[in-house]
């Protein structure tokens, strides 16, 4: 039976600053998403839902 | 005092995910549930051929004599009774997913036992939630029963009579919990409830074919939104604030923020995480999924009544894994119709779950490619290997239930509008029967969630701090997000009114 104690796994893992390539993803995602969502919603607006 | 979470369960039995699914099978839980999915579907298009296949399904009506609860789905098998067509849905079901058990590499002997008994206490718990007291919702079906009070949870409320059965079973009774284990498949038994719900889906929609349209649009409009917004802040928030390395960050945002447990997989898998990383993961994105399919019902119950489709879209986009969200979709759907009921609007079904359903179906999807982009970042940037992430991954890991909705979706879309009116009006009888068997693979996701969700789990060693993480991300964030993405693009959105 395989076991893994998750407190030990934690001690052991290094701290790992975050890399700018990490600050890049976080960045452009977020990004994204709020300059889209503001797009979006214009264009909801624009053609609303019909029954 | 040291803990442990377990990642195997006995020798030579196939190693599983926290959600129950067998990492190295025959055949995935994804091709049997589209395989499964996609006979069901093709039986009950027989219907339109004047064969019917599956009027033996048995189906469960508001009771206060118990006698009268249960049912065949069609007039042509009254013979059966309701006890017979309950005992003719349990062989069928047996046998069709004993098949899959083997193709699943399971103990078939253990299999046959184990699905006996969750049928036995899921079917019973959902009989029991049918009881008038508690399901009863107009005036008009009080004075029926001869009662005078009611929960008003409606016959889909009986749901969470099956989720907090297995919820016992799982907290008080883990023993036997672990004994059934073999038949508890909220995945497969979901996955196969959605290849069916596509064609029901279809018959709905194409009454009002442009409001469907806009739901979908609307739908992919609102995950991508989840997509980028959501995983950037957890990512951070896990990074940032809770100190996690990137190996533990990037599965934990993709769990908390995307689809649960094949998010937090399929991403362990693009970073080259090891795989005890997901699986820890995944082991707390069920049990929250629970607390959340108790809660943010009754919420948007209470809150969005009014708004059934923000409602809809708000559990696919805030409740984790397929099972719980779908499930979640569904009861909401249950306590938003009675409650309109009650005042006497009477919406048509099948729309808010069909939101929640789409909703989530469109989230698998991109899964594969959100992992794929992670999978390029760190092989190429991050910890540059050999084992570069490639294009292929992408339908690897593509979802292939998601083909069974989309075929049975389109089948259904085509019958109910291109074709002569005597094929065309048939078709929702036949769909309605499928519908009736997808009832009964809803009943056992909720049971089996329930079995899966040991609360222990959130008092082991180390394991805390994973759920800190989860639970600020989760309730300070994801939900929130979720609701106020569904508000902007579907309040105002109703569904039709019943005819």
């Amino acid at each position: 039976m395989s076991q893994v104690n998750v407190g030990e796994e934690f001690r052991k893992a290094q701290a790992e600053p975050i890399l700018p390539i990490e600050k890049k993803l976080i960045g452009w995602s977020l990004g994204t998403g709020l300059v889209l969502l503001v797009i979006l919603v214009i264009v909801n607006h624009l053609f609303p839902a019909t029954i | 005092m040291r803990t442990a979470t377990k990642t195997a369960v006995w020798p030579g039995a196939a190693l599983r995910r926290a959600d129950n699914v067998e990492l190295a099978p025959r055949l995935s839980e994804d091709w049997l549930s589209l395989i499964i999915g996609l006979f069901i579907f093709v039986l009950a298009l027989a219907g339109i051929a004047n064969v019917d296949l599956l009027g033996w399904v048995v189906t469960t009506s508001v009771w206060n004599d118990v006698g009268k609860a249960l049912g065949p789905v069609s007039k042509s098998y009254a013979s059966l009774g309701g006890f017979g067509a309950l005992a003719a849905t349990y062989v069928a079901l047996l046998v069709l997913l004993s098949a899959a058990a083997v193709a699943l590499k399971s103990d078939l002997r253990k299999f046959v036992f184990a699905f006996t008994a969750v049928f036995s206490i899921a079917y019973a718990s959902w009989i029991v939630g049918n009881f008038a007291n508690f399901a009863a919702v107009t005036p008009a079906e009080l004075q029926k029963f001869g009662i005078t009070w009611s929960l008003k949870l409606t016959n889909e409320g009986a749901y969470i009579f099956a989720l907090i059965t297995g919820l016992v079973i799982a907290n008080v009774f883990p023993r036997f919990a672990e004994r059934i284990k073999e038949a508890v498949r909220p995945e497969l038994y979901i996955k196969i409830a959605i290849v069916i719900l596509g064609g029901f889906f279809a018959v709905t929609a194409a009454g009002k074919l442009s409001l469907a349209s806009s739901l979908l649009l609307r739908g992919v409009a609102a995950i991508i939104e989840a997509y980028l917004i959501y995983w950037a802040v957890v990512y951070f928030v896990a990074r940032r604030w809770f100190g996690f390395n990137r190996e533990w960050a990037a599965p934990l945002a993709s769990g908390i923020s995307i689809c649960g447990v094949s998010a937090a997989i399929a991403t362990g898998g693009a970073i080259r995480a090891r795989s005890m990383i997901p699986v820890l993961v995944s082991s707390l994105v069920v049990v929250f999924a629970v607390v959340e399919v108790l809660l943010l019902p009754l919420l948007a119950q209470t809150f969005l009544s009014h708004e059934p489709l923000v409602a809809g879209a708000w559990m696919g986009l805030a409740i984790k894994t397929d099972g719980a969200a779908v499930a979640g979709g569904a009861i909401t759907e249950s306590l938003i119709l009675a409650q309109n009921a009650a005042e006497g609007i009477r919406y048509q079904p099948g729309w808010i779950l069909g939101t929640a359903a789409t909703i989530k179906v469109f989230i698998d999807i991109f899964i594969g490619i959100w992992a794929f982009v992670l999978g390029y970042i760190w092989t190429n940037y991050i910890n540059r290997t050999s084992d570069k992430a490639s294009i292929r991954e992408i339908w690897e890991r593509f979802p292939k239930f998601v083909i069974g909705f989309v075929v049975t979706f389109v089948v259904g879309l085509y019958l109910a509008l291109a074709t002569p009116a005597d094929i065309a009006t048939k078709v929702p009888a036949a769909m309605g029967e499928a519908n009736t068997i997808r009832v009964v693979f809803f009943i056992l996701t909720f049971f089996s969630i329930g079995v899966l969700s040991n609360f222990k789990k959130l008092w082991q060693e180390g394991i805390g701090r994973l759920a800190a993480v989860y639970l600020v991300s989760l309730f300070g964030f994801v939900i929130w997000v979720g609701l106020l993405i569904s508000w902007l693009f579907f309040s105002g959105v109703k569904p039709p009114l019943a005819s």
